[in-house]
């Protein structure tokens, strides 16, 4: 029987077994790099709002306290953008005629809703509760970044999975003392003092973890991984 | 295990021949259905392109977005309202109408939009459990076919114009009414006390007007029957509680009529046999029931003793009964036969009378007054008026005429005597009319035809003014429950396109200075000496205001339950008035000489060539007003398991001896869901002339012989998009949904008729020509298997069941399971345990022993080789070895089975909890049906007869309740490939919906059949209205994704969080699963098993509780608790 291919085949032969798992590894590289990266995951991406709310002016400078606003971040799983009446509540009184605030007049005369462009995009079959993180110890700037810093607001954190996964399997790394959860500028190395026997926290953020995990009864790492804590 | 059946006995003649059936279950290699997984519709030209252009799209990156969520918007309030926490949902008490009387709800809403209705557990006619129609009425406020314009003739006109023409046809001047216009106006039942007052109010401006009263389902013959025995018009009330013995005469009380959600709950109360006293405990004895019936309910399903019989010969029964008891009822003319039912009489009237005043009997709405009368009188010779049966003044604001009405209507109309006509609130007499009252020919006779409905329906498309109306749950409004209970009906949402209550409609016409329903509604109750006329122990509240809010609040008006009538108040009040009584019983409620006006309405046995036709409203669809509601269509009927149709049901005897029927077709369509039936030809006699139907016939063992029973409700041609089928064509070729019973029902023989011509096979033989095909999830997803050696299906026994004698002898008989009696001990040691008391919650972790197999009490198996555990899961440890104990758990449930009265509730509550989609009749019938809960329908198997050769009064249906049981040693995770359904820590079988990738292993390792594939897209993504109606707490599945039972993951998960955020350990009972909390007679219970005092763990811990399937080493979280009976020893014995 004769051969089909010529022998000046074999060398592309051999090139294409070498190559093959090359160009599908790289492919896979290349994949991976792009879920990570910051276009796919938005990260520090500031998208256009329809009021350039700053965030830095009003927590960095104001030192306006987040629950003004975020009202039901500790009741409730979805920490709620402020109704244009919070906003009017100090704008009728400060800057009535500026131009920059005229949507959230418009808004407040006419009822109708201010639009804001989304900047957490979690996908709908992720169910993230706010209430139990800061009631557990994880302070706003652990996911949100320093918003005291922010003009427009931006996503400091990729929200991909293992993201969420590499906390909820060490949660001590990331706790803090419930009294600094707003705080933008906590440090376990600033001594904060525990109410409880008026000395000060360990300032090793992993001696204080773990002893926060315990006091606020943070669940297990194998608990707080499982599917049905985040996916319903 | 052979479907449909329980036999206890190992072995079953009738089992070798079944294998080679086509279509039954085991006779198959595959598992699954033919068609199940593969694409077999034709790809249409049209199709072909569209799938191209979107590959094609896909291919230049067009149609791909890899960052869709960045679009999104977060649209906040403008003003926020202070009962809101975006993203807390809240609830709120109102009543839902089904037939003129309220349910008590409790609806969900999530910022703003009702989403789910649970039961009101002040509500006496819910105590916290609903029923279907309650429950599904949710899907109908999105129906996106309800109307949305005020038209005349079709044309769009606003509101304003069209009451502007209504009070013009009503007034000379605006102060000035017309008082000699001949006005009719048309609503169904009303116990609307503010509706009834405005009606009256209207009836007196004009004297010349009328209500009509059009009900068809309404109760007017109970009504009718109290006023035959004792003179005046009750309503009647029962407090199962109090009743040992109940004899229902072809009354399905525990799933169809006002209060029956409560009738379930208090009868099942006395059905469950426990051992713990915290439960009842073994003093609280087990009721019994009897059931006298025609076509086959469910609560003819449960009952301890069941007599199929004739509805003609139903009064006679009722009459020897109640000559046995004593009572001195005339008796039957010609005296025919009542033949085996002969001997049901004397031990069942022992029976009786040994419980006299603890028994309660019982009558079906639909039977002749005559009966109701002789029922009163039986009830009233027991003595169980005042003790378990409770009269009281009538609650509908017309107790009479609801069919009659309509017929001089009718008659006026063709005779031109009526100016105007007003219909109001859902009244449909253009469908619904019965055949000899031609309602919708004669409608165009009135110059003036006003129309206000939910719908365009048959009727509203035939009236000049159209005006949408306002579901009940966009309008406020006040309604009464079963024992007279004023509710104050409130709104969640305003009216999305904008619909109007009749109260409205009404106070605008009468421009009336309140217009709004809430001001309305409150104007009345403000009204203390009005409200005082209906409800004689209501007091004038201190504060209005207070009164009003905590009404509201509740969803129940306090003072306004009637004063129940004693025989004893009675008795006094007779003895004021006059004296004439005095010879009869002291205590006796009836009228002197009641049985002088008793004449015999119904017939004896049947002639050899005469058939009997019986009218039932179907049990989901009700009168057909629930035909647009895609959940109930599909809903596999209570009992019959057919879904998305009606049918001609008769018994597998008169199928073969009287139509010579094939029987290719029966009780079940085998795997497939699908089953080719003949049609039948209904030709009955109205008004000199015949009218026929065709009808799909449906063979159902322990119907009565010689009768057919066809359910109404089907046929509706203006319903909507669900009804209107023009794929799938109806058994008389037209393109609706089900056929329209109500062609041959003729206003003097409402439910059943014996006038019929002739019933016959449509056409050809089955095969060729005349054939239907009927969708039934009777006979899917069969747990069957067959043994490898002898090729013999396996009887796995998965519904156990015994009396209560024989309960009383082995308790523990629940335990063993038929296929491997010999391992009881190790087989039940392979059920998850409750923790006991003192036993500390199982928490050692082993560091020497990493094998994982030993159960947390009684090590028994962990030396037995042979179970291994299927994963990584310790179900001792919940995977984590030192939690503390509050955060511990072990999720559990437990089903009871005596209880379960296989009323779907569960079925609905949970499509609607979960966002389950629903796919539509030609996808039922290859079995892919969505539903998480399947409940199964058994029937034994005695003397090795299958169902269709058996006697019809030898017939015993069980139901059985299936959904995941959660196992701890779950098949279905070990064969996922991708991970996607894993074990959680407190022993949940996740499933994780977007890491699934559909190979559909797992549900080819389920033993359970209980996981549901998206082979399709079924969920409609489309339809604006129907996304407001979603859970938001639970994902929206796409195709090609498996699903299944969570036990409610995302209720346990909320409740999880708001316990562990105020430091404390989650309450027995502060979950519950939607199946559980809509349960209406309590069957379903859930909770902690590593709790020994949860609820949960108490009925574990009876010995009747068994794992179903638990021989096969899964562990199943979920457990049934055996069928207990009750019946009496000296009842004749089924042949």
């Amino acid at each position: 029987m004769p051969q089909i291919f010529p022998k000046a085949i074999n060398p592309i032969a051999k090139m294409l077994v070498l190559g093959f798992p090359l160009l599908a590894g790289l492919t896979g590289v290349t994949g991976a790099a792009f879920y990570r990266s910051s276009y796919a995951t938005g990260v520090d991406e500031t998208p256009p709002q329809p009021v350039a709310f700053s965030h830095a002016h009003h927590v960095g400078q104001l030192g306006i306290h987040c629950v003004y606003c975020h009202t039901s971040v500790e009741t409730s799983g979805f920490a709620n953008v402020p109704p244009t009446k919070t906003c009017m509540n100090c704008h009728q009184q400060i800057w009535q005629g500026a131009d920059l605030l005229e949507p959230v007049r418009e808004s407040y005369k006419t009822d109708k809703p201010i639009e804001w462009n989304r900047v957490h995009n979690l996908p709908h079959y992720a169910y993230f509760n706010h209430s139990i993180h800061v009631n557990k110890g994880v302070g706003c700037v652990s996911c949100h970044g320093r918003l005291d810093q922010m003009n427009l607001t931006g996503q400091a954190s990729t929200l991909l999975m293992e993201w969420c996964i590499a906390c909820h399997r060490e949660p001590e790394k990331h706790l803090r003392p419930k009294e600094e959860i707003f705080n933008m500028t906590w440090t376990p190395a600033q001594k904060t003092i525990d109410p409880k026997d008026g000395q000060p926290y360990p300032t090793n953020q992993k001696e204080l973890g773990l002893l926060l995990k315990e006091r606020y009864r943070v669940r297990d790492a194998v608990t707080l991984t499982n599917c049905s804590m985040c996916h319903r | 295990m052979k479907p449909d059946s329980t036999d206890i006995p190992a072995v079953d003649p009738a089992l070798s021949d079944l294998e080679n059936v086509p279509g039954f279950p085991g006779s198959r290699a595959d598992e699954f259905p033919e068609g199940a997984s593969e694409f077999t519709d034709e790809v249409s030209r049209r199709r072909f392109l569209a799938l191209m252009g979107a590959s094609a799209a896909l291919a230049t990156g067009v149609g791909c977005n890899l960052r869709p969520a960045s679009q999104r918007k977060i649209v906040p309030y403008t003003t926020q309202p202070d009962e809101i926490t975006p993203g807390v949902p809240l609830f709120f008490a109102t009543a839902a109408n089904l037939g003129g009387y309220g349910s008590g709800v409790l609806v969900r809403s999530h910022e703003g939009r009702p989403v789910k209705v649970e039961g009101n557990i002040d509500h006496p006619s819910s105590l916290g459990g609903a029923s279907i129609h309650s429950l599904a009425s949710i899907l109908d406020i999105y129906d996106p076919d309800r109307s949305a314009t005020c038209t005349r003739r079709g044309e769009p006109v606003t509101y304003e114009s069209a009451i502007a023409e209504l009070r013009k046809q009503l007034y000379n001047t605006p102060e000035d009414p017309k008082k000699n216009l001949r006005l009719r106006i048309v609503t169904e039942t009303v116990t609307s006390p503010t509706l009834s007052s405005q009606i009256q109010k209207l009836l007196n401006l004009f004297p010349n007007a009328r209500w009509v009263q059009f009900d068809l389902a309404g109760r007017d013959n109970v009504l009718e029957g109290t006023r035959l025995a004792s003179g005046n018009r009750h309503n009647i009330s029962y407090d199962f509680t109090k009743a040992d013995v109940v004899l229902s005469i072809d009354s399905d009380f525990l799933c169809i009529g006002p209060g029956h959600v409560r009738y379930a709950r208090d009868f099942a109360s006395r059905r469950k046999v426990r051992q713990n006293s915290k439960d009842g405990g073994p003093a609280d004895e087990m009721n019994r029931l009897y059931v006298v019936e025609c076509m086959p309910t469910n609560t003819g399903a449960i009952a301890d003793h069941r007599l199929p019989m004739l509805t003609g010969l139903m009064e006679l029964f009722v009459r020897e009964l109640a000559v046995t008891l004593g009572i001195q009822v005339t008796s039957w003319a010609n005296q025919p036969q009542l033949g085996s039912a002969n001997e049901w009489i004397k031990p069942l009237a022992d029976d009786l009378k040994a419980k006299a005043g603890k028994s309660i009997v019982v009558a079906g709405d639909h039977l002749p007054p005559v009966i109701h009368a002789i029922v009163f009188a039986i009830n009233d010779k027991l003595g169980n008026f005042g003790q378990t049966v409770h009269l009281s003044a009538p609650i509908e604001a017309r107790p009479e005429g609801k069919v009659t009405d309509l017929k001089t209507l009718t008659t006026e109309m063709a005779s031109k005597s009526v100016d105007a006509l007003i219909i109001l609130g859902g009244a449909n007499p253009a469908y619904s009319a019965p055949a000899d009252v031609p309602f919708a020919e004669n409608i165009k006779n009135v110059p003036f035809t006003f129309h206000l409905g939910q719908h365009q329906d048959e009727t509203g498309v035939l009236c000049e003014w159209h005006v949408p109306e306002a579901h009940f749950l966009e309008a406020w409004g006040d309604i009464r429950a079963h024992d007279g209970t004023a509710t104050i009906q409130q709104p969640l949402i305003a009216p999305l396109h904008g619909g109007k209550s009749a109260i409205e409609v009404l106070a605008a016409v009468m421009s009336e200075p309140v217009r709004e329903g809430l001001e309305i509604v409150r104007a009345f109750w403000q009204n203390t000496d009005e409200v005082k006329k209906l409800f004689p122990s209501f007091e004038k509240p201190a504060t209005f205001e207070i009164f009003w809010q905590e009404s509201v609040r509740k969803g129940v008006v306090t003072r306004t339950t009637p004063a129940v009538k004693d025989a004893k108040d009675d008795k006094d009040e007779k003895k004021k008035d006059e004296k004439k009584d005095e010879k009869k019983n002291e205590k006796s409620l009836l009228a002197p000489n009641w049985t002088t006006d008793l004449k015999a309405t119904l017939r004896g046995e049947l002639a050899a060539n005469e058939y009997e036709v019986n009218f039932r409203l179907d049990p989901a669809l009700y009168d057909g007003r629930f035909a647009n509601n895609g959940w109930l269509q599909e809903l596999p009927k209570p009992l019959t398991k057919i879904s998305w149709d009606n049918a001609a049901f008769v018994s597998p005897k008169t199928a073969r001896e009287k139509f010579a029927a094939k029987t290719d077709y029966s009780w079940t369509a085998g795997e497939h869901g699908r089953a080719a039936v003949n049609v039948l030809e209904l030709r009955v006699n109205i008004g000199g002339t015949d009218r026929i139907i065709k009808a799909p016939i449906w063979i159902l063992p322990g119907h009565a012989d010689g009768a057919v029973t066809i359910h109404l409700g089907g046929g509706r041609t203006r319903a909507g998009r669900v009804a209107h089928t023009p794929d799938e064509p109806n058994a008389e070729g037209k393109p609706y949904r089900g056929f329209n019973a109500y062609a041959i029902r003729s206003s003097d023989e409402p439910w059943f008729t014996r006038n019929v011509k002739a019933v016959k096979i449509g056409g050809a033989a089955l095969g060729s020509g005349q054939q239907y095909f009927l969708a039934c999830t009777q006979g899917y997803w069969q747990m069957a298997e067959k043994d490898p050696l002898t090729g013999k299906l396996l009887d796995r026994a998965p519904v156990r069941r015994a009396t209560l004698a024989e309960f009383q002898k082995v308790p523990e008989f629940a335990k063993i399971p038929p296929a491997a009696v010999g391992e009881t001990d190790l087989i039940n040691e392979n059920v998850p345990h409750p923790v006991k008391h003192g036993e500390p919650v199982p928490s050692a972790h082993k560091k020497d022993d990493h094998k994982h197999d030993h159960g947390h009490n009684g090590n028994g198996h962990g030396h037995d080789k042979r179970l291994h555990p299927l994963n990584m899961y310790n179900p001792a440890e919940g995977l984590v070895p030192d939690l503390p104990d509050g955060q511990r758990r072990r999720w559990a449930m437990a089903i009871d089975l005596t209880a379960c009265t296989g009323c779907s509730a569960c079925v609905i509550a949970c499509q609607g909890e979960n966002n389950i989609p629903v796919v539509g009749k030609t996808q039922v019938t290859k079995a892919r049906e969505m539903y998480w809960i399947s409940i199964d329908r058994y029937y034994d198997f005695q003397n090795g007869l299958p169902p269709e050769e058996q006697e019809a009064e030898a017939i015993k249906t069980y139901f059985q309740p299936r959904m995941c049981v959660q196992c701890e040693n779950a098949p279905c995770e070990v064969v996922c490939p991708v991970g996607a359904t894993v074990h959680s820590a407190d022993g949940l079988n996740d499933m994780t919906y977007n890491r699934c990738v559909g190979t559909r292993y797992c549900s080819n390792n389920c033993p359970y059949k209980v996981r549901r594939f998206n082979f399709l897209t079924y969920q409609d993504w489309h339809t604006e209205t129907y996304k407001l109606g979603r859970n938001p707490d639970v994902s929206v599945r796409s195709r090609g994704v498996m699903e299944k039972c969570t036990f409610c993951v995302q209720r346990i998960r909320g409740a999880e969080i708001v316990a562990e955020r105020e430091f404390r350990p989650i309450r027995d009972g502060e979950i519950l699963t939607a199946c559980q909390s809509a349960c209406p007679s309590n069957a379903i219970i859930f909770g902690d098993i590593n709790d020994p005092d949860a609820g949960v763990s108490r009925w574990k811990n009876e010995p009747t509780n068994y794992g179903l399937l638990a021989e096969l080493n899964t562990r199943p979280r979920l457990t049934h608790m055996a069928v207990l009976k009750n019946p009496n020893p000296a009842m004749p014995k089924p042949k």
